[in-house]
């Protein structure tokens, strides 16, 4: 096991992995998720995912350079580039970017929709296996993880820290089942802004199975208060098809209502709604600078970690972008 | 096959049912959790085309429980024919019973009843045999069973019409119950002679008013197989009210010359008016009077006041819709004078003769008056005087003449008290008693005192002493009294005797009269008997026994018999002859006191030779209370009601039901019918079951 993380989060990746061509290597989620310990699958992702990247050609930096500055009466000698003094006979600060611990928090949509699944495992365990393995990879990294589960109101929340067992504490509370009812975004978000004063990256993963309205109203408030966000928008293939064929009653696991479907009938309306409330939400992040990933729960999990990072890493591009 | 309720057949068009919810094609009652339904619109059932009816056994099995339930509940039977209804026509008896009563006489009543009646006889078939009576207090043929058979069939109903137009109601009373039981009996009658028994029925066609007795009824046993039809005309009009004349009675208290008549004012239960007007017809300055009568209750009123000098004798009620009952005839009341002859020379002032006691002994009444004419010895007694008499009483010697003329006074029914005041009469007793006149008469001084035993409780004369309160006549002492011997009067009576045994008073049978014989005298001297309280009753009691005191006439009611005994004259035999409020008179046969015709009301007078009696006939009481009398009682006193009779088509029509109803309890095929859907479903829960159990499937792995 490599105690040095090839990469870091803290802006750049060192690149990106096409997807297809480490396919052939990635964990089925199905297999992944008959392993019942999450702490162990989030092990064999992030593994998994890092052997992938020592294939990959981006890795290696450590430090991220950013500028020379000569160098006045008071700065540290230790960061003198010599070879540059001995080329230009000149003193020349080498300055890097400030390398700070990441404050993540990660916050898990736990409502009872997320206990939907037609693979044979639920959104939510494909949602606290995700959270797991950022957790995991954070914390590898000597982040600082933090955990907020929540439904129609908070259930938990674990501050950001990086201490033995902090890790351990994560995991547990992911795996207590889903019980909440309906999905209400705007409790926990208002805490997370109350609570965390320092800029933090916050990671949401939850179907957002909410009103449109609500949703771009909560995201605002989060995007507003400085914090960098990310959205894994988590939903089952089945919802993202609709691919049922036989006419029955569909019950709403949230509110128990039921309604008499003809899928045949009902498909071509449902994708269209659908579509529009997924294409509404990710406007909405995108005018709010928040990234948003669509995660179908058949798409491995490695996968959905690489797009985190390329997300982060395309952040961290544009950051330096705009800065420069 | 006949159905009892085909209406239920409309049930089975319920098969729709199965068939539409098999179209449907709302697959499983199993559901399928999904995340949210937000994006989800509910889908309205589909029909499946027909093509692909799902599960026809089922559907066949359901179809067909339909079916038979809505077969079953219509109550299928399978027809048979219906026997030939038996000859209703040929064996039917019917009585008519058609009320004439007074209260018919409301207005509209009569014409009803006469076409109720007309519609029941056209009713009547060619076989029928029919009788037709009118009632009200008494019951009258108007044709007999043996007429109607008698008239050729055409003939029948137009004939009985025409007689019934003949008749118009009456005056008279109702007695429904007398008319009903005679009827029933005319039915038992016909049918001992004849031995024939078909359906018997009784048509009544009458106003059914709450005063129509039905006494007769009480007690009597309906005879089997007799239905009543009751046909009840009833009047448009329902406020009535009646008067009626309470004549005064001898135990009145009050005499109507202080009060004036008094008057009982009805108004009927049903009736809408409670104020009228009481007035006398035909006087003039006599002011009306208003009575208030609740509907349902009486009230007694005194007549409005006359003017003085003038006499009423119609009173008139007005301010209801009916007045055949608003009509009161009546009299003023009249004492009757009663005239007892006493012959003897006594002084009527002399308190030591029996005179002085007898002229105090009668006190005039408002019934009657008697008045005692003394008659000296002296002066021949004329016919005359005796004639106007029915009683006389004689204390002395009398001549021979008096004694002839007595003696014949007796064999025309009068009757003589002959008092022994002292032993010196022998010779008249003996003449009036018609023995020798050699009678010993001897005088007896009882040693304290007489007493009277032994007496006759059971004659007349003592009967009214009979009760145990007045039979003790111990306290009546006889000082003195004339010892007779008793075999010298053979047919003599012994009312009483002296407690020694000697005869104190005797009844001698002389012709159509009697002789009465008191051996002692009341006066002082003799005895105490003026001075006891038995003296007066006794002395009534021999007046009444000689036919002194008549029964007076004063009312009679419309329709009821009247006895005319008191206006026939003592000793005579004359006919009376009534005349009628119409002018009509009626001689009624020598001996005969009962008249009948009282058919109108008003006043009649009768006469027999000396002045003529008048009494006023009243229509009964009881009519005005016309409020209808409720079906139930009649059903109450055991008489079978017969509904109104149907039209012949409905009743055909009736009958056949009746017989299909019989039909089906008999064959009861709805109960197999039951049974068949009921094993149908079994089977058809099996059926449902097993295809239930193939066809589960996992619906959420269905994707």
């Amino acid at each position: 096991m490599t105690t040095a993380p090839p990469t870091t989060l803290s802006g750049k990746t060192s690149g990106s992995a096409t997807p297809a061509a480490s396919n052939r290597n990635l964990i089925d989620p199905q297999t992944l998720m008959s392993i019942r310990n999450l702490e162990l699958r989030a092990r064999v992702v992030v593994e998994g995912f890092w052997h992938g990247m020592h294939r990959s050609p981006y890795h290696g930096f450590s430090v991220e350079f950013s500028e020379y500055r000569e160098y006045s009466p008071g700065d540290d000698p230790r960061y003198l580039d010599w070879r540059l003094f001995a080329r230009s006979d000149r003193y020349y600060i080498k300055k890097f970017e400030d390398e700070t611990n990441l404050r993540c928090h990660l916050l898990v949509d736990n409502s009872r929709s997320m206990s939907y699944g037609s693979l044979g495992y639920t959104k939510a365990q494909y949602a606290n296996t995700l959270a797991a393995t950022l957790a995991y990879f954070l914390y590898l990294q000597g982040d600082a993880v933090g955990l907020l589960t929540f439904d129609e109101a908070i259930r938990d929340y674990l501050p950001a820290r990086h201490r033995p067992g902090h890790l351990r504490h994560i995991m547990l509370k992911l795996e207590q089942p889903a019980t909440g009812s309906a999905t209400n975004l705007t409790a926990p978000l208002a805490r997370i802004v109350r609570t965390v004063k320092k800029r933090a990256l916050l990671v949401l993963i939850s179907d957002l199975l909410a009103p449109i309205g609500a949703l771009e109203k909560d995201l605002t408030s989060l995007a507003a208060c400085g914090h960098e966000v990310v959205i894994f928008h988590v939903l089952d293939p089945a919802e993202l098809n609709f691919g049922f064929t036989q006419s029955v009653m569909f019950r709403d696991v949230e509110t128990g209502r039921q309604l008499y479907v003809d899928p045949a009938i009902a498909r071509k309306d449902y994708l269209e709604k659908l579509n529009a409330h997924n294409t509404a939400v990710e406007g909405a992040c995108k005018n709010l600078g928040v990234g948003y990933r669509r995660l179908g729960t058949d798409r491995p999990l490695e996968l959905a970690l690489f797009d985190f990072l390329r997300e982060r890493m395309q952040r961290g591009k544009l950051v330096k972008r705009r800065l420069g | 096959m006949s159905f009892l309720a085909p209406l239920f057949l409309l049930g089975a068009v319920t098969i729709a049912l199965p068939v539409f919810f098999h179209l449907i094609r709302r697959s499983s009652k199993e559901n399928l959790p999904f995340s949210s339904l937000i994006f989800l619109q509910p889908t309205p059932p589909r029909m499946t085309k027909r093509s692909r009816l799902e599960h026809l056994l089922l559907l066949l099995l359901r179809c067909l429980v339909i079916c038979l339930l809505a077969l079953g509940f219509s109550r299928p039977f399978l027809q048979k024919p219906m026997l030939a209804p038996q000859a209703a026509d040929s064996g039917r008896k019917v009585i008519l019973l058609l009320d004439r009563s007074a209260s018919m006489r409301r207005a509209g009543l009569w014409e009803a009843a006469l076409g109720r009646a007309e519609a029941t006889l056209r009713q009547t078939g060619p076989g029928d045999q029919v009788a037709v009576y009118s009632f009200d207090n008494q019951v009258r043929p108007l044709i007999g069973f043996d007429q109607w058979a008698a008239l050729p069939a055409s003939e029948r109903v137009p004939v009985t019409t025409r007689r019934l137009a003949e008749i118009q109601p009456g005056w008279a009373a109702t007695q429904l119950g007398r008319a009903l039981t005679r009827a029933a009996e005319a039915f038992a009658e016909g049918d001992q002679l004849r031995r024939d028994s078909g359906s018997r029925r009784i048509v009544l066609v009458t106003d059914l008013q709450e005063g129509a007795r039905l006494d007769g009824l009480q007690g009597y046993e309906w005879p089997k197989g007799i239905e009543v039809q009751v046909e009840v005309v009833s009047p448009r009009k329902t406020s009535n009210a009646g008067i009626q004349w309470l004549a005064e009675t001898a135990d009145s208290t009050a005499s109507e010359a202080d009060t004036g008549p008094r008057l009982r004012v009805s108004n009927s239960a049903n009736s809408q008016r409670e104020s009228f007007q009481l007035r006398w017809n035909g006087v003039a300055g006599a002011l009306p009077t208003d009575v208030y009568v609740p509907p349902g209750q009486n009230r007694i009123v005194a007549a409005p006041k006359l003017p003085p000098n003038v006499t009423g004798e119609q009173l008139v009620l007005s301010g209801d819709d009916d007045d055949f009952d608003n009509t009161v005839y009546l009299l003023p009341p009249k004492a009757e004078q009663i005239k007892v002859l006493y012959l003897g020379d006594e002084k009527t002032t002399d308190p030591n003769q029996p005179l002085f006691y007898l002229q105090r002994a009668f006190q005039a009444t408002r019934q009657q008056n008697v008045v005692i004419a003394p008659h000296p010895t002296t002066t021949p007694l004329l016919p005359t005087e005796l004639a106007a008499t029915r009683l006389v009483l004689a204390a002395d010697t009398l001549p021979a003449e008096q004694l002839a003329a007595l003696q014949s006074f007796m064999t025309n029914g009068g009757t003589v008290w002959y008092v022994l005041k002292t032993n010196a009469q022998p010779a008249s007793l003996g003449q009036l008693a018609g023995m020798a006149p050699a009678l010993t008469v001897t005088d007896v001084a009882a040693p304290n005192y007489a007493m009277l035993s032994q007496i006759a409780f059971e004659h007349p004369l003592f009967a009214s002493f009979a009760d145990n309160r007045y039979n003790d006549f111990t306290k009546i002492h006889f000082w003195k009294y004339r010892r007779l011997d008793l075999r010298q009067f053979p047919g003599a009576h012994v009312l009483a005797k002296f407690d020694n045994g000697d005869p104190a008073f005797l009844e001698i049978p002389r012709g159509a009269g009697r002789l009465l014989v008191l051996t002692s005298g009341w006066q002082p001297a003799d005895s105490q008997l003026a001075l006891s309280s038995k003296f007066v009753p006794l002395l009534y009691a021999a007046l009444e026994l000689a036919g002194g005191i008549k029964g007076q006439i004063t009312q009679g009611e419309a329709g009821e018999p009247v006895d005319l005994s008191g206006a026939r004259v003592p000793g005579q035999s004359f006919p009376l002859v009534v005349t009628k409020p119409d002018g009509t008179t009626t001689t009624l046969a020598a001996g005969e006191t009962r008249f009948t015709g009282t058919d109108l009301p008003g006043i009649y007078s009768v006469a027999a030779g000396g002045l003529p009696v008048r009494f006023a006939v009243n229509l009964a009481g009881a009519e005005s209370r016309t409020a209808p009398l409720p079906l139930d009682e009649l059903e109450r006193l055991g008489v079978p009601m017969k509904p109104r009779a149907v039209d012949p088509a409905q009743q055909l029509e009736q009958k056949r039901r009746l017989h299909d109803t019989e039909l089906e309890s008999q064959q009861k095929l709805w109960r197999w019918l039951t049974l068949a859907a009921l094993v149908l479903l079994l089977v058809e829960t099996l059926v449902a079951s097993r295809i239930t159990n193939r066809t589960t499937v996992p619906l959420e792995g269905t994707l």
